[in-house]
C-alpha cells in the first residue's frame, strides 16, 4: 500500500437546525493512500456528501465541524505552515482543521478539488464554460507563481475590489489571461471534448449533460490537484454517458496518479473504480476496507444488505432484497444508543443495543467493521424479535 | 439579432401609433373649442371663424387625423397655441433638463443602490443588513413630492444650507426669506428664464475650456436634490432587488463549485453572482428609466425644474394641446426607446435569451 495522503480522525460534522441538532457525519475515521481511488458508498441522507464538503471546508451554515482532524500530506506546505501554526503540523501532515480559514481556502483547487452531482447547476450559466475552466488554472498558476509562493500557498490568492474594477476597465488586467484560457482548451481536450477551442467559447446550456460532467472534471483538473473528490459523478447522467465519464476518470488517474475519494451510492461504479470502500450509514463509518474485503468478506449485516439489493443480470429468477425499513432520522435527540442499524437488522442481538465499538474484520489487515458479528459468530437464538423494538430500542430512533 | 430589433422596432412604432390615436382621439372629446383657445382672448367670432378654416378644424375627424398624422410623419408638431412657437422647439429646448435629472437619479440609484444590496445580501440578518431593509422600505413607501418639500424645507430654509432649492441660483442663503415656504405652491413658482442657467453640458465646457470648476459646482449644487428626490423611489428598488438576487443567486450550486476552485470570494460576488443577479434587474432599471423621463412631473414641479414634465403641467394648465401631445408623444417614443435598449442589453448579458 502506498503512502497516506490524507488522514480523517473521529471527523464529526453537524447541523445546528432550529428542529434540533443533525448528527449528519459522526465520529469518521478514514486513511487515503496516494494515487489510490477511495469509495464511500451509502444510501441517500447518509452523509457521504457532507464528509466531501467538511474535507473542502465547504459545509454551509448551520453546518459546522464539531470535532475530529482531517490530516493532509504536503511537505511544502507544512514547512510553510510550522513556524505560525506548529499544533497543525505534524511532519508532512498538516490538520487542515487547525489552520485558519484564508490557508484551507488556498488548498481549494490547488490541493483539494471537486466534481459535483449535477454539472447543469454546477456551471454558472452565463460565463463561458472555457472562461469558468481557465479561472480554475488562474487560481492555480497564481497561487504557485507569486514570487511570495509561500504566502500565496498559505494566504491564498489575493484579489481585491478594486483589482476587479481596474480589470472590469481595462481589458489587460482581466483576472483570467489568454495563456490560462490556452491550457483550458487543452484541458477541454484532454477530457474528450471534440473541437475544444470553440467549445471553449459556448454557454453551458449548449453542453450536452455528459460533456459538461467532462467539462468539470477538466475544470478540477485544472488545478492539478492532490486529491479530487468526485460528488456522485455519474448520477444525473445517462447509463452510456456514465461509463464513457468513469473511464475518462480512471484514465487520467491512473496517468496522473492521482487520488480521487469517489462518493456514490452505485455499487456498480464502486466496483469498477475504487482500491478501497468505506461503506457509511447514519453518519457513520460502519464497514471498510479493500474491495475485497468489501465485496467478499464482509461482516456488517448493513453491508451484505446494500450488495443484496443491486440487481444482478444474470442472476435469472433471482429476485431484489432490499432493506427493510427507512434510513434513521439523524436528528440528535431521536438517536438511540446502540448499533443505527439495529432497527433493520435481520441479524440484531442483545449486542447491539450497547454502544457499537469497531472491530477487525476477517479480511484484510485494513479491514474494519462496527459490528459486533465481526468477532462473534451470529447464532440463530440470540437474535431480538421485531416487537423488542417496538416496546424499547425502537422508540428511540 | 438584427431580426429581433426589427421586431421590436415594428412592435415600437405600433406603441407609438396607438399613442399618437390615443392623444388624437382626447383632445377632440375634451371639452373647449380649440379655434377659440388658439384665437386667444377677446377675439371676435369673425377671427374664431377664420382661425377654424385656416386650421382646417371645420373638416371632418377623420381628415383632420389623418392631416396630423401626416404632418408627425414629416416631423412636424405643430404650433403651441400659447407660447406660439414650434412645438418641435419647445420640446427640444426642455429635452436637456429632463435628460439630465433622469441619468443623475439613475446615477445616484445605482450608485447606492447596488453596493448597499450586495452588503445587504452577503450579511443577511447582520446589523448592516437591517440598515439597508430599513432603508429601502422608507425609501419605496416615500411620496416623491412630500420628500421634495421636507428636503426643501430642512436643507434649504431651516438650516439655511447655501441650496439652490429651485431652478435657478437666486435663492439667496442666510437671509431666512420667510415668503419662501409659504410661497411653495404650483402656480406661484416662477422660473424666470424658462431656460436653466447653467446645463451639464455648458458646466463640462466650462471645466474643459476656462478650467473652471464653479459652473460645474454650481449644476451640481441645482441638481443633487431634484436628483435624491427623484432617484430614493428608484435606490429603495434597486436595493432590495439586489439583495434579493443576491441571496438567490449565492444559494445556488454553482457558487459551491466556484469555491471549490478556490476562485477569489471578491470575483465569485461580483464577476458570477452580481452580474446574474443584474439580468433581470436591468429590466427595471429600464423601465425605471423611462419612468424617471415621463414621471418626472412632480419631481420638476416641486423644484422648478424646467424639463418636459413641468412644460407638459403648464401646457395642460393652459390646454395647450399641441405642446401636450408633442410631449406626451416625445415620452412615449423615449420609453419604446429605452425598452428596445434594454432588451439588447439583455441579450448580451443572458446567453440564453440570445439563442432563442
Amino acid at each position: 500500500m502506498t503512502e497516506d495522503i490524507l488522514k480523517i480522525s473521529d471527523l464529526s460534522t453537524r447541523f445546528f437546525t432550529s428542529e434540533g441538532q443533525v448528527n449528519a457525519v459522526e465520529r469518521i475515521s478514514l486513511n487515503v493512500g496516494e494515487g489510490e481511488v477511495f469509495g464511500i458508498v451509502g444510501e441517500s441522507g447518509s452523509g457521504k456528501s457532507v464528509t466531501a464538503l467538511s474535507i473542502v471546508d465547504l459545509v454551509e451554515s448551520p453546518g459546522q465541524i464539531t470535532s475530529g482532524s482531517i490530516e493532509y500530506r504536503n511537505a511544502e506546505l507544512a514547512d510553510a505552515l510550522e513556524a505560525d501554526y506548529p499544533d497543525a503540523v505534524d511532519g508532512e501532515f498538516v490538520d487542515v482543521l487547525s489552520v485558519p480559514e484564508s490557508v484551507r481556502r488556498s488548498l481549494r483547487g490547488p490541493s483539494f478539488s471537486m466534481i459535483f452531482q449535477d454539472p447543469e447547476s454546477s456551471f454558472n450559466p452565463s460565463v463561458t464554460v472555457g472562461e469558468q475552466i481557465a479561472e480554475a488554472v488562474e487560481v492555480q498558476r497564481r497561487a504557485r507563481a507569486d514570487p511570495r509562493s509561500t504566502r500565496a500557498r498559505t494566504q491564498g490568492v489575493e484579489y481585491s475590489l478594486s483589482g476587479y474594477l481596474t480589470s472590469a476597465l481595462l481589458p489587460s488586467k482581466r483576472f483570467v489571461t489568454t495563456e490560462s484560457k490556452e491550457r483550458a482548451i487543452e484541458l477541454l481536450e484532454m477530457v474528450g471534448i471534440p473541437d475544444p477551442v470553440k467549445r471553449a467559447e459556448e454557454y453551458p446550456h449548449q453542453y450536452s449533460g455528459g460533456m459538461l460532467q467532462r467539462a468539470m472534471i477538466a475544470q478540477a483538473l485544472a488545478g492539478e490537484p492532490d486529491v479530487l473528490i468526485a460528488d456522485e459523478p455519474t448520477t444525473a447522467l445517462d447509463v452510456t454517458i456514465q461509463a464513457q465519464v468513469l473511464d475518462i476518470l480512471s484514465e487520467l488517474q491512473r496517468e496522473v496518479g492521482m487520488t480521487i475519494l469517489l462518493i456514490t451510492h452505485d455499487l456498480g461504479v464502486v466496483a469498477r473504480m475504487c482500491d478501497r470502500v468505506g461503506v457509511m450509514y447514519a453518519g457513520e463509518i460502519v464497514e471498510q476496507g479493500t474491495l475485497a474485503d468489501i465485496f467478499e468478506e464482509n461482516v456488517h449485516p448493513y453491508t451484505a444488505g446494500l450488495l443484496g439489493s443491486v440487481p444482478v443480470l444474470d442472476d435469472v429468477g433471482g429476485r431484489l432484497r432490499p432493506i427493510e425499513g427507512n434510513v434513521p432520522s439523524l436528528l440528535d435527540s431521536e438517536m438511540g444508543g446502540g448499533c443505527y442499524f439495529a432497527d433493520r437488522c435481520p441479524k440484531a442481538m442483545e449486542e447491539c443495543l450497547r454502544k457499537p465499538r469497531t472491530f477487525d474484520g476477517p479480511g484484510s489487515d485494513d479491514h474494519v467493521s462496527m459490528c459486533y458479528l465481526a468477532d462473534h459468530p451470529y447464532e440463530e437464538g440470540e437474535a431480538l424479535s421485531d416487537e423488542h423494538f417496538e416496546s424499547t430500542g425502537g422508540d428511540d430512533r | 439579432m438584427l431580426k429581433f430589433l426589427i421586431r421590436r422596432l415594428l412592435q415600437g412604432i405600433l406603441v407609438v401609433w396607438g399613442v399618437i390615436t390615443v392623444m388624437f382621439i382626447l383632445r377632440a372629446v375634451s371639452p373647449g373649442d380649440p379655434a377659440v383657445l388658439m384665437a386667444g382672448e377677446g377675439a371676435d367670432d369673425e377671427i374664431i371663424q377664420r382661425v377654424r378654416e385656416a386650421e382646417g378644424l371645420d373638416e371632418p375627424l377623420l381628415s383632420q387625423y389623418l392631416d396630423y398624422l401626416g404632418s408627425i410623419l414629416v416631423g412636424d408638431f405643430g404650433f403651441s397655441w400659447e407660447a406660439r412657437s414650434e412645438v418641435t422647439a419647445i420640446v427640444i429646448r426642455r429635452i436637456p433638463a429632463t435628460i439630465e435629472l433622469a441619468v443623475a437619479a439613475t446615477v445616484v440609484a445605482l450608485v447606492i443602490a447596488v453596493p448597499l444590496g450586495v452588503i445587504s445580501g452577503t450579511r443577511r440578518n447582520e446589523p448592516a443588513d437591517y440598515g439597508a431593509t430599513l432603508f429601502s422600505l422608507l425609501g419605496i413607501s416615500t411620496p416623491n413630492f412630500w420628500l421634495g418639500l421636507m428636503l426643501i424645507l430642512v436643507l434649504g430654509v431651516w438650516y439655511g444650507i447655501p441650496y439652490p432649492s429651485i431652478g435657478t441660483s437666486s435663492f439667496s442663503t442666510g437671509s431666512f426669506v420667510v415668503e419662501y415656504p409659504s410661497s411653495i405652491g404650483l402656480g406661484l413658482f416662477d422660473f424666470p428664464t424658462g431656460r436653466r442657467e447653467i446645463g451639464f453640458t455648458a458646466a463640462v465646457s466650462a471645466v474643459l475650456f476656462e478650467q473652471s470648476l464653479s459652473e460645474l459646482g454650481a449644476w451640481l449644487r441645482h441638481i443633487t436634490l431634484p436628483a435624491l428626490t427623484l432617484g430614493t423611489y428608484f435606490t429603495a428598488l434597486i436595493t432590495r432587488l439586489t439583495r434579493s438576487g443576491m441571496i438567490d443567486e449565492l444559494g445556488k450550486p454553482y457558487v459551491t463549485s466556484m469555491e471549490a476552485k478556490g476562485l477569489p470570494r471578491i470575483l465569485i460576488l461580483y464577476k458570477h453572482t452580481l452580474r446574474n443577479t443584474m439580468i433581470p434587474i436591468i429590466t427595471v432599471i429600464g423601465l425605471q428609466i423611462g419612468t424617471l423621463a415621463g414621471g418626472a412631473v412632480i419631481t420638476e414641479t416641486v423644484f422648478n425644474w424646467p424639463g418636459l414634465g413641468l412644460r407638459l403641467i403648464d401646457a395642460l394648465n393652459d390646454r395647450d394641446w399641441p405642446v401636450i401631445q408633442g410631449i406626451v408623444i416625445f415620452i412615449a417614443v423615449g420609453f419604446v426607446v429605452i425598452n428596445i435598449v434594454v432588451d439588447a442589453l439583455y441579450n448580451y448579458l443572458d446567453p440564453q435569451v440570445s439563442e432563442s
